[in-house]
């Protein structure tokens, strides 16, 4: 599942270490979701929605739903 | 957009959970000295307190220096408790597959399959109990 977490990070000037510190997770796994390998809990995902205050529909994007969707 | 949320600095404190699996691998060790000294093998139950504490500091040790360590131990990081559950869930099908093969192999050179057997019932009761319990709590 793509996100935008990296461009949001980064807008912030927050470290992945800042990121993961601020979650309560590692920075591995910080690093895990914002390259795509690891898909966040429902609770995780909130906490980098409020975090970011950005909904978490904009922070996620599910590919296969977005292909399943019948186009205008 | 602005973050408001200032970030925390990095909490240093271990939690309670931390300390359980050098705890428990400090008892393991203390009871398999204990059955070893009534056994008569005194060398080895102070090998097996000696090995088992220092395999507890090794990985309070290690926390230190490793990030998946620490977490492994502390349990607040819900990727890492996931892994660890995976990997728990795979070595216990490999323990399963051994036990099944250690099963028929007692069947071939004819034993009634013991202790295999048992060990096998203990693992399928408990997964139907644990099935169960989950069942009822989700």
């Amino acid at each position: 599942m793509r996100n935008d977490v990296r461009a949001l990070r980064t807008a912030r000037s927050l470290s992945q270490a800042q990121l993961a510190d601020a979650l309560g997770v590692s920075r591995q796994t910080v690093n895990s979701i914002e390259t795509g390998r690891y898909t966040p809990s429902l609770p995780l995902a909130i906490a980098l929605a409020r975090l970011f205050q950005t909904p978490v529909e904009e922070m996620f994007h599910d590919d296969d739903q977005a292909r399943a969707e019948p186009t205008a | 957009m602005t973050m408001t949320k200032p970030v925390p600095s990095p909490q240093r404190r271990r939690p309670a959970a931390f300390w359980a699996t050098p705890a428990v691998s400090v008892a393991l060790g203390l009871a398999m000295g204990a059955a070893s000294w009534a056994g008569g093998d005194r060398a080895f139950a102070v090998f097996a307190v000696a090995l088992m504490t220092a395999l507890a500091i090794a990985l309070v040790v290690a926390a230190s220096y490793s990030e998946t360590v620490g977490r492994l131990l502390d349990r607040r990081d819900e990727r890492i408790t996931g892994l660890d559950r995976d990997a728990s869930l795979f070595a216990g099908m490999v323990l399963v597959v051994a036990v099944l093969g250690g099963f028929i192999g007692e069947l071939a050179t004819g034993g009634d399959g013991r202790p295999y057997s048992w060990m096998g019932a203990v693992a399928g009761v408990s997964y139907v109990a644990a099935l169960i319990t989950l069942r009822l709590r989700r």
